[in-house]
């Protein structure tokens, strides 16, 4: 049943990884960020403030949403990083280069995202 | 009205009676030759100097040195006639006459609580009242105790919490020592926090005070609530009762909150039966433990989702119908019942917080609008508390509480099977993403659970784990930290009492302690979540807790920040394109950290932390849980990420 199960997750995300290739051959495009320097800018400018330093989500003047192994293809993130919506603030060039943006991108993908509760005991009083 | 014994005049008397005798000496004694031989020492008693010749030669001044009553003991019994269980103080001169009859002619009732700050006086209050169900007291000196209690009075206000605030005063102006009782007099000092109490007043006799504080108290309870003020003349206070006999207690009988109109009621439950996606939207609708059982009822007649901005303990956070994480749900209700609510439109309505700001609304444009509450009966216009102009269809004036089972019976009325069936399959569909929102929370919990700084995620399943077994009460919470109510079981009444009403830094400590001391009678194992920030605005109010012995567990989320500022800041330099970078300075709390655990040894506090580890916070947690379970206070300091 086990094996069965794992089956089963390795299926699906072979079936997400193609309808990903097929619908979002752009996010080959993003470019190959610095997961190191990601991470120093995420937390020197600000990121962490409201999306966590683990890319857990936050809370701004709403919800701020989780990054921690992001499905949000780059350019989808990038537009959000420039033309934000809702509260977020823009980051312009002046403040983050596209550089820099792809390496905060590579960075929070890097970042391992949920796990499953039942693993943890706390989580399930 | 009994006259206050200047101590000042009578010496001023002495002294010039004094000053008269050594003149008519000086004109009968002959001159003294400036080459005469010093005279010997005469070997007799020395002459009586002018003050004990004239207390020894003239008849008796009428300056009593003693009273046998005071205006102070009728006061006392006056409040204890309200049963009033404890007077929160910072103790001051200016209500002198007070504080000792409360101690000697109550017996310490109502109980002295000793603060070293009105305003943790005022907060206690504040956070006792809404776990207690009715006032407690606290006293305050002149204008500056007065000034000093005004933060956490606008808290009271916005929070809609009956706290009964006396201010001592010296009415009359040749009866104040000269220094500090001019600068702590006032001509009326309830001017100070007039805006933001539902009442004040400046008794000029003793029958006044009895009948303007049970005016006041009945004021503050009635809702929608709130705090009161009363001067306190020292003379008052302090003098002999002049006729007793003429002094009565006046009748308390506290007011039946009003119901809405039955017609609106009943076309309120029209509205509600026929809709397709009814909603209720709750925020300060139980004030006592029947409002959250009538809550449930009329949600479970209807199966229609609840949204609840926890402003007190309204809806159990793990019913079925509770939606409060899916605000989404706004946008698609026909039929909106919004109960007792402190920001309708903001609730109600999508706003950017962007450099042109705007707003759209939230809901449907055909959605139909019910209010419930009596809130809008008594509104000041200086401070905006009252929030935005909100359009209703049916504005129903009526204490929620007390309409909802008119209202659950109209409902009732209403259905036939074919409702019914229908409102169980919308209740079906609720109780799934309610369930399913709650898996979500839980998976989103794990997201770095092993992280140092802690998640407040696992921050607030560390102590969950621990405490879950208790009587347990939550009664503070960090700005936006909504785990607990994500992820823990709150069912009972008493098991939350909402926020500081008007956000002002400071709330969270003291409130807490107000609480944990009415939960203490009962049992009730208190926590407190609290920000590090707001825990320097009044870090004082632990050494309250350690010498009255009150047991709660209170944990320091310790972001280092007063991190709301340090995202906007963040923001303003994002939208400038410029130095994101540099905007720690002004808002962080480091270089050097502040040791919360330390700070709270020091006021005789256990302290535990600071905790940077996940892997320690058990242990520790476990340690202070002991210490609260034996009758005392415990901080753990725990440094967390920001939200």
């Amino acid at each position: 049943m086990k094996n069965y199960k794992r089956l089963m997750f390795v299926a699906l995300g072979v079936s997400a990884v193609a309808v990903a290739t097929v619908t979002f051959t752009w996010a080959q495009d993003a470019p190959k960020g610095d997961a190191g320097n990601g991470k120093r800018i995420y937390l020197a400018d600000g990121c962490f403030t409201c999306h966590g330093r683990a890319g857990q989500g936050g809370a701004y003047n709403g919800p701020a949403p989780i990054l921690a192994h992001t499905a949000l293809p780059f350019d989808g993130f990038k537009g959000q990083v420039r033309n934000p919506v809702n509260d977020m603030p823009a980051y312009s060039d002046a403040v983050l280069s596209d550089k820099d943006i792809a390496d905060i991108y590579a960075f929070v993908e890097s970042l391992p995202g949920s796990r499953s509760a039942k693993d943890i005991p706390l989580l399930n009083n | 009205m009994p006259k206050r014994r200047n101590s000042a005049d009578s010496s001023r008397r002495n002294f010039l009676k004094g000053a008269s005798l050594v003149g008519a000496a000086a004109a009968v004694t002959p001159p003294i030759p400036a080459n005469a031989a010093p005279a010997p020492a005469p070997l007799k008693a020395p002459v009586p100097g002018p003050l004990q010749t004239a207390a020894e030669t003239l008849a008796p001044s009428n300056d009593p040195v003693n009273q046998t009553s005071s205006g102070g003991d009728f006061m006392t019994d006056v409040l204890n006639s309200l049963g009033i269980e404890y007077m929160a103080i910072n103790c001051a001169s200016s209500y002198r006459g007070l504080h000792e009859a409360v101690i000697n002619h109550g017996n310490n009732k109502p109980e002295i609580i000793t603060c070293v700050h009105e305003d943790i006086a005022v907060h206690m209050a504040q956070g006792y009242a809404k776990i207690e169900g009715k006032p407690m007291a606290m006293a305050c000196h002149g204008v500056v105790g007065t000034q000093h209690a005004t933060m956490a009075m606008y808290n009271a206000w916005c929070d809609r919490v009956p706290v009964l605030v006396f201010g001592g005063n010296i009415m009359e102006a040749d009866k104040r020592m000269p220094g500090a009782e001019w600068v702590h007099a006032g001509v009326d000092i309830g001017q100070i926090v007039r805006e933001f109490t539902k009442w004040d007043d400046q008794p000029a006799s003793l029958t006044h005070f009895a009948e303007s504080t049970v005016r006041a108290y009945k004021i503050a309870t009635t809702p929608p609530m709130g705090p009161v003020f009363i001067a306190l003349d020292a003379e008052l206070q302090e003098n002999p009762i002049p006729d007793p006999e003429g002094l009565r207690i006046p009748k308390f009988a506290p007011v039946v909150p009003p119901q809405g109109d039955s017609g609106a009621i009943a076309q309120a439950a029209k509205m509600l039966v026929e809709a397709q996606n009814p909603l209720i939207i709750c925020d300060r609708v139980a004030r006592t433990p029947a409002g959250m059982a009538h809550l449930v009822e009329l949600a479970e007649t209807l199966q229609c989702a609840v949204i609840d901005n926890v402003g007190r303990m309204n809806f159990p956070s793990r019913h079925p119908l509770n939606q409060s994480f899916r605000r989404g749900l706004i946008g698609q209700a026909d039929v909106i019942i919004a109960m007792e609510m402190n920001d309708l439109w903001g609730t109600l309505t999508h706003f950017s917080d962007r450099i042109v700001r705007r707003s759209r609304p939230g809901i449907k444009p055909d959605a139909k609008l019910i209010t419930l509450g009596v809130r809008d009966l008594y509104l000041k216009s200086n401070y905006q508390d009252f929030g935005r102009w909100q359009d209703t269809d049916l504005d129903i004036a009526g204490d929620a509480e007390a309409s909802l089972p008119a209202l659950t019976e109209a409902v009732k009325r209403l259905l036939d099977d074919g409702r019914k069936s229908a409102f169980d399959v919308r209740g079906k569909k609720l109780a799934a993403a309610h369930l399913a929102m709650v898996e979500q929370s839980k998976t989103d919990a794990t997201i770095g659970w092993d992280a140092s700084p802690i998640t407040t995620a696992r921050m607030c399943a560390e102590v969950y784990g621990q405490i879950k077994d208790e009587d347990w009460s939550v009664v503070g919470t960090t700005i936006r930290l909504s785990w607990p109510h994500r992820l823990w079981d709150f069912k009972r009444p008493y098991q939350w009492n909402g926020v500081s009403g008007g956000a002002g830094i400071g709330y969270n400590l003291p409130a807490s302690l107000g609480a944990a001391l009415a939960n203490k009678k009962h049992g009730r194992f208190t926590v407190s979540f609290g920000g590090d920030g707001d825990f320097m605005f009044n870090p004082g109010a632990l050494w309250t807790a350690a010498h009255h012995k009150i047991p709660i567990l209170y944990i320091v989320q310790n972001n280092r920040a007063y991190h709301q500022e340090y995202m906007y800041l963040v923001a303003m330099a994002a939208r400038h394109g410029r130095g994101v970078d540099k905007m720690d300075i002004g808002t962080t709390l480091k270089d050097p950290n502040i040791d919360y655990a330390t700070v709270a040894r020091g006021m005789g506090v256990h302290g535990e932390g600071p905790i940077t580890d996940p892997r320690d916070l058990g242990p520790a947690l476990a340690r202070a849980i002991a210490v609260v379970k034996s009758g005392e206070p415990a901080v753990v300091d725990v440094v967390t990420d920001p939200r």
